[in-house]
């Protein structure tokens, strides 16, 4: 029998603090769509997508409303679209883009990830089809998310791509002008992509992976941050080692919560379930932040001093809840500083506190990297390219994932604020210092390679 | 089972002070008797104890009220009722499903009534009941056997409707999500396809 204390702090966690499953998203594995003409590979696309998916929005809503734990976002991911594309060209790229935002809108999911090129040792022509297409795709679809996985620990960075790459976001973002640069916000350049991430915009479904699976990410930061206040508000003495276990042990409950609807998404929908994310993913809502947790973790601006090693205790200690909680956490597990889609993240940067220079440190000991950050319209290829290719050492060398998501705002200059809507938030432009600096750097092209660390075997 | 062939439900109020299961169960010891299942519960200073006593030889109940009513300190005499116990008689159930009822708001007369005559409408059983006015408010938490032919959602509509009437928060959620988040226990999670 279930004691009342245990089911008030439930209900309390569940209705006062908004805990939600973040994220839902079936994997699916499309390589049997490949077909030598592009009209049949987007019809075989079509059905196989809208007759395995169709009834994930029904079923996450059912499952949901039994444990009283909403589920916010129901996602696609597939397996990287450059094999599909093997044999193909860019229009065939546009339209297989387009056939997947149809059967993403067929089945009322909000995205689908997966058209993606692994590109860290080498680029294939079909990679480079899907690259060179982004300014096209993300600008005529509206729920196509695209990654490129340009550095791996074993393969070093790939600074032929990384420098491509600079030079397709400053073509998105001019595709995208209209909207403020905003296609770029629909894709992610990763190290050590994760082969089971159920967030966007870098959700694909890996090789490894079975032939179709449920991932799924756990509630944002708004738990942990009322759960840290609650328990300052008894007791004003605590020291970071209780404030860490607070937080272990909301992780705890909130994965427990998360794999419990997972789980039964994934029976429900017969298929495989895959794993639980921890990250701590905030939405622009005020307290759903992890610029808030910084805060309230004593740091009065987030930026200061401070922000590294205040970050770092939170992600380490969600890790530790999560994992005794779950024997099956995998994707990007770690807390997410999006710029953007994090409104005490936003103003910090909006304030001067908060600079790349300082995201860049906090990303070394969080997730995942530079994330929903615009910067002035203006900024050169080579730096943003150059951007990543820091983003990317620090992934490749410290064996973790990092990743790139910036968005050159056509025409704005820092300290102009942008608004992406929804989700995605909005957020003044950073400055890019020393913009123009890196282009020689850049310009030799070729591999970074692999650092000491690949060799552990 | 019962460790002796005849057996007997006890019920004990008083108010709460150390002492009174050591009481009854002197008193019980007494008779012969043995505690066979025993659940006590303490309610704003009062207490309540429901235990199945088992004893070799038959005897009436009015003996067993009356040993255990005087086995009080003076001052403060026990309520005591006894009756012969018989094992339930089987009753053929459909499936059910365990589910937690919560709902808060401005109290008012008939906030239990309410709630629980709709839950006997959908033959929805009542295993666990906490109640409790704090300030103004009242807070109900019920646990409960549903049976699985319902759907969830539309008792959910029902109970959130009646809610809404009332100025009250209802939430009927499955069982599952409150051991998940509360205890270590093994739930028995789906698997999914392998």
């Amino acid at each position: 029998m279930l004691r009342t204390d245990e089911i008030l702090s439930t209900i309390e966690m569940l209705h006062a603090e908004h805990l939600d499953v973040r994220a839902v998203t079936l994997a699916l594995n499309v390589d049997d769509c490949a077909a030598p003409s592009v009209d049949h590979l987007c019809r075989k696309l079509q059905s196989k997508i809208t007759s395995r998916a169709s009834r994930l929005v029904e079923v996450c809503d059912r499952v949901g409303a039994k444990y009283g734990i909403p589920v916010t976002n129901k996602r696609l991911a597939i397996t990287p679209i450059s094999t599909l594309l093997a044999g193909h060209g860019h229009g065939a790229a546009v339209q297989v883009a387009c056939t997947l935002d149809a059967a993403a809108n067929q089945c009322g999911v909000d995205f689908v990830g997966g058209f993606t090129a692994l590109v860290h040792k080498g680029i294939t022509p079909a990679d480079a089809v899907v690259m060179h297409s982004l300014p096209e795709v993300l600008s005529q679809t509206e729920k196509v998310c695209a990654s490129i996985n340009v550095a791996s620990r074993k393969a070093g960075i790939n600074m032929d791509a990384v420098g491509q790459m600079g030079e397709v976001i400053v073509r998105i973002a001019r595709a995208t002008a209209a909207r403020r640069g905003f296609g770029c916000a629909k894709l992610v350049v990763f190290a050590n992509i994760p082969e089971d991430n159920p967030f966007m915009a870098g959700a694909y479904m890996g090789a490894g992976e079975p032939e179709a699976t449920v991932n799924i990410g756990v509630s944002g930061p708004g738990v942990v941050g009322s759960a840290l206040k609650r328990r300052l508000a008894i007791d004003e003495k605590l020291t970071l080692g209780d404030l860490a276990e607070e937080i272990k042990i909301t992780s705890f409950r909130v994965t427990r919560a998360g794999e419990l609807i997972g789980r039964e998404v994934a029976a429900e929908m017969g298929v495989a379930f895959g794993i639980v994310d921890l990250s701590l993913a905030p939405t622009p809502d005020v307290g759903d932040s992890v610029g808030e947790i910084i805060k309230t973790l004593g740091i009065s601006r987030v930026g200061a001093p401070g922000s590294t090693a205040a970050i770092a205790m939170l992600n380490d200690a969600v890790k530790k809840g999560g994992l005794f909680a779950s024997s099956s956490v995998g994707g990007l597990s770690g807390a997410f500083i999006p710029v953007s889609e994090d409104a005490a993240l936003a103003e910090a940067v909006g304030a001067g506190h908060l600079v790349l220079e300082k995201l860049e440190a906090m990303t070394t000991v969080c997730s995942v990297g530079l994330d929903m950050i615009a910067i002035p319209g203006d900024t050169p290829a080579e730096t943003i390219a150059a951007i990543i290719a820091d983003e990317m050492a620090i992934g490749v060398t410290n064996d973790k994932t990092t990743a790139v998501r910036i968005i050159p705002v056509p025409g704005a200059k820092a300290g102009e604020w942008v608004d992406f809507g929804g989700l995605f938030g909005s957020t003044p432009v950073a400055e890019v210092r020393n913009a123009g600096a890196s282009g020689r750097f850049v310009r030799f092209g070729g591999r970074i390679p692999a650092p000491l660390q690949s060799l552990s075997n | 089972m019962n460790r002796y062939k005849h057996a007997y439900v006890l019920n004990v109020m008083s108010d709460d002070h150390p002492g009174i299961v050591a009481a009854v169960t002197g008193a019980v010891e007494s008779l012969g008797g043995n505690i066979d299942a025993c659940s006590q519960t303490v309610l704003r200073g009062y207490f309540t104890l429901i235990m199945i006593v088992s004893v070799p030889e038959q005897m009436d109940a009015g003996q067993l009220v009356e040993r255990v009513r005087c086995s009080g300190a003076s001052g403060s005499e026990f309520q005591v009722l006894a009756r012969r116990w018989f094992p339930p008689e089987e009753t053929v159930h459909g499936p059910v499903d365990r589910f937690v009822i919560t709902a808060f708001g401005r109290d008012q007369p008939g906030i239990v009534r309410r709630f629980s005559q709709y839950l006997a409408g959908k033959d929805i059983n009542i295993v666990d009941l906490y109640g409790d006015r704090s300030g103004d408010e009242f807070v109900l938490i019920g646990q409960l056997e549903v049976p699985t032919c319902w759907d969830i959602r539309m008792l959910q509509a029902d109970l959130e409707q009646m809610g809404a009437e009332l100025g009250f928060t209802v939430k009927l959620q499955h069982e599952n999500v409150f051991v998940a988040t509360n205890q270590l226990r093994l739930m028995a999670l789906p698997s999914g396809k392998r």
